[in-house]
């Protein structure tokens, strides 16, 4: 028997004017011989989704160690994924707290969480660290078509004082280039959509109205490239292919129908072009298109500051008219530290949402969830206190089915932050002794 | 408003001991916090070379129960319950000194003595926890004290940027152990000799060593035991005594003029030796040899201060916890 199939690139993109779409994994880009144990397995992925002020750790953390029993009630939506969790206890960010710089535990937590470093406190001279995402991207950044996405939902400034003499720019960014250069996320679910499958280059708003006034869907742009792939496909890749055009024009149909809305809702409003007025909805369009950026291997690192820190949003839509960060200083006020809770768990859903889909996505034997590290939390514990001790995290996803989860892993006090963070590194390829203020790899995450 | 606008708080302590083999720690424990109700401390670390957990749930109660007095002004903020840091070092079995206060219930059956470690997860990263209490302290506003094995301190020397910190941030370490300037191997640093070799080599800042000939000529008298604690029904340190041996028996308190010293080394306590070299030998025992650009000295007992320092040991080790002052502001 003759053999002759070529495996089909990796790096295959379906193009046409001034659009590239990345492919997903398919069964068609394993060679026909591979041996099992010489199949290229699937890319590991990570992405840090970060929410502010602190956490009801009432209602977040669990009193036992081990198998994860019943979750609590802010994490209860995660409970159908339960087994691809792991809940931690006891990390640390020692560089959020004061250390004699007084005021500013929301300005310092943010800019320490992904760097490990107390940034200088400043309105000028910025200065914290690289963080440890940009260490990854730098290394293996090259190997993607975006080193990294920084995201995020909720527009803010760069500049200013936002926490007692820290600088917005400290509170509003996850990710650091470099000590003095963050990466500002973004925030339009329209500027990113046009940047994962555009020229890499982001339209500007006459191309965009021109673009949108033909109503034509980037998909038309490159339909003969997809009938072409099409016929070289086999049965289940053309269902998965299928799939994720399908999925891409579904995020195109939101976005263009935020941008009716948007227009309808009040022409002077103050936020970009394409984003959602609903925060569920923003949400879901930004996750979205964080599962196919994964999904096509666009990137393989995504920080996500669903809102900035300090933020006092309210979420009127779950009926809480207070800004999320007064609530925080409820003083143990039951009715606030109830409404705190609430938004909490509303955040949650959403996020539960995106993990619905991931694990829903399949990638080779197993699921995109199954390959990646989907760290949720916050830089403080209790919102109340500032507390930078026991932070809220959870993993979810196993790096590519190396970690054992289903678990809470419980670590000595004062471990730092950064031992989580010095074996993601591994994880993703990145080998080095120490990063932040790590103290060594974190104890006990077992291999699966 | 920032803190480095106001005077600096009171001296940092990171004592590092070995809870459980001898009474001299407890005792110490307590003349530290001692020195916090006078403001002349603060007790920002305190950690085990051994690795008994019911040690660690000792030392949890007894800071427990001196940081239960009600904390007030600007310096409320450092009153969080500090972790206690319990190292990987040799396996002590549990002794008596421990095992006998918090086997200790109220009437209702709960513990006498409030703490909150039952497992390991309830202890602290020795060097983590050390690197943090140097890291919030001003520049030259704490000191180190160690009464038990090297191994969490050498360890903690390991870590990145942590000798530049104690040099920018200590006095002084003070030592209860070794003999001077040479003797027999000191039990400490027998337990491990690799880190106390490498603590007198490493350590980027000056040593002041209380050796066992000067730690022999004090003691911490029975009978401050029976009448000075008297103002709590229950007391830890009291109870620890007890069961430590039979009493009445006077106590070494080698390691309670090590965490004197530390805090007050100006008050004449001791004579100090010209400045040296210590060096730890392979089977644990200690040599120093004199040196002008040495970074190590070691305390000579002085009689004309005997009584001065008993009194200092019962009176700071049987205060009772105060409300701490507020920080006047300069």
């Amino acid at each position: 028997m003759i053999i002759t199939r070529k495996a089909l690139d990796r790096r295959t993109f379906l193009r046409g004017v001034g659009t590239a779409v990345a492919l997903p994994f398919l069964d068609s880009m394993v060679p026909a011989l591979a041996l099992a144990n010489t199949v290229k397995k699937p890319p590991v992925r990570m992405a840090f989704v970060y929410v502010p002020n602190g956490m009801d750790m009432r209602n977040w953390n669990l009193n036992y160690e081990g198998k994860l029993g019943e979750l609590p009630r802010i994490l209860k939506p995660l409970e159908p994924y339960k087994d691809d969790i792991i809940h931690f206890g006891n990390l640390t960010h020692n560089g959020g707290r004061a250390l004699l710089d007084g005021a500013g535990d929301h300005g310092r937590c943010c800019a320490s969480y992904l760097t490990g470093i107390q940034p200088r406190k400043t309105l000028v001279d910025i200065k914290a660290g690289v963080s440890f995402d940009q260490i990854v991207a730098n290394q293996i950044g090259n190997q993607t078509r975006f080193p990294s996405l920084e995201l995020g939902l909720e527009d803010a400034r760069q500049a200013g004082d936002c926490d007692s003499g820290y600088s917005c720019a400290y509170t509003n960014n996850l990710a650091w280039k470099s000590e003095t250069q963050p990466l500002p996320p973004i925030l339009d679910p329209r500027v990113l959509f046009e940047r994962m499958f555009g020229n890499g280059v982001a339209m500007s708003p006459e191309a965009r109205a021109r673009k949108s006034k033909y109503r034509r869907s980037i998909l038309d742009f490159v339909t003969s490239d997809t009938a072409r792939l099409e016929s070289d496909l086999g049965p289940s890749d053309r269902r998965k292919l299928d799939e994720y055009l399908s999925s891409i024009r579904a995020v195109e149909m939101q976005l263009e129908k935020a941008e009716k809305d948007n227009a309808q809702i009040d022409p002077h409003m103050d936020k970009p072009y394409g984003v959602p007025a609903d925060f569920a909805e923003h949400f879901q369009l930004m996750s979205d298109m964080m599962t196919i950026a994964f999904q096509a291997d666009l990137t393989r690192i995504i920080t996500f500051l669903v809102t900035h820190e300090g933020t006092s949003r309210a979420y009127r839509e779950i009926g809480i008219a207070d800004g999320h960060h007064p609530l925080t200083h409820h003083r143990n006020d039951p009715v606030l530290m109830e409404k705190v809770a609430q938004i909490n768990s509303y955040q949650l859903r959403q996020f539960a949402g995106w993990i619905e889909k991931m694990k829903a996505t399949k990638e080779g034997d197993s699921t995109l969830l199954e390959n990646c590290m989907i760290v949720y939390g916050a830089a403080l514990a209790d919102g109340n206190r500032h507390s930078h001790e026991d932070l809220p995290t959870i993993m979810v996803g196993r790096g590519g089915s190396h970690f054992k989860s289903g678990r809470r892993i419980v670590s000595r006090k004062e471990t730092p932050m950064c031992n989580l963070f010095l074996t993601m590194m591994d994880r993703m390829g990145v080998h080095t002794e120490h990063f932040g203020d790590s103290t060594g790899r974190l104890d006990g995450l077992d291999l699966a | 408003m920032q803190l480095f606008d106001q005077g600096k708080p009171p001296l940092g302590v990171l004592l590092d001991c070995d809870m459980g083999s001898t009474i001299g720690d407890p005792l110490a424990l307590a003349l530290l916090y001692g020195l916090e109700g006078k403001g002349e401390a603060r007790v920002i670390s305190v950690s085990i070379g051994n690795s008994n957990l019911n040690a660690a749930a000792y030392v949890d109660a007894v800071m427990r129960f001196y940081s239960s007095a009600p904390k007030t002004g600007p310096f409320a903020g450092f009153s969080r319950s500090l972790p206690v840091g319990l190292g990987g070092g040799k396996k002590l079995n549990d002794s008596p000194l421990f095992t006998e206060p918090l086997s200790k219930n109220n009437a209702d059956g709960s513990p006498l003595y409030t703490r909150v470690v039952h497992s390991l997860s309830d202890t602290a990263e020795v060097s983590a926890l050390f690197r943090n209490a140097l890291t919030s302290q001003y520049d030259g506003n704490c000191v180190v004290v160690l009464s038990g094995p090297a191994t969490n301190l050498a360890k903690a020397l390991d870590l990145p940027g942590v000798k530049e910190l104690i040099s920018r941030k200590t006095r002084l370490l003070c030592v209860a152990g070794g003999t001077y300037p040479d003797g027999p191997p000191d039990f400490n640093f027998q337990t491990d000799v690799a880190a106390a070799k490498k603590l007198f080599a490493e350590w980027p800042a000056t040593i002041v060593a209380l050796g066992s000939e000067t730690a022999a000529q004090l003691k911490f008298p029975a009978a401050s035991i029976e009448k000075d604690f008297a103002w709590s029904p229950a007391h830890p340190i009291v109870d620890a005594y007890r069961a430590y041996r039979a009493m009445p028996y006077d106590a070494p308190a080698g390691n309670m003029a090590a965490a004197l010293y530390a805090v007050h080394p100006q008050e004449g306590y001791f004579k100090v030796s010209n400045p040296g070299t210590i060096a730890v030998s392979d089977d644990g025992s200690t040599r120093f040899t004199p040196s002008s650009a040495g970074r190590h000295r070691y305390l000579i007992f002085d009689p004309a201060q005997e009584e001065k320092l008993s009194a200092a040991f019962t009176n700071l080790a049987s205060a009772k916890p105060t409300v701490r002052a507020p920080r006047v502001t300069k």
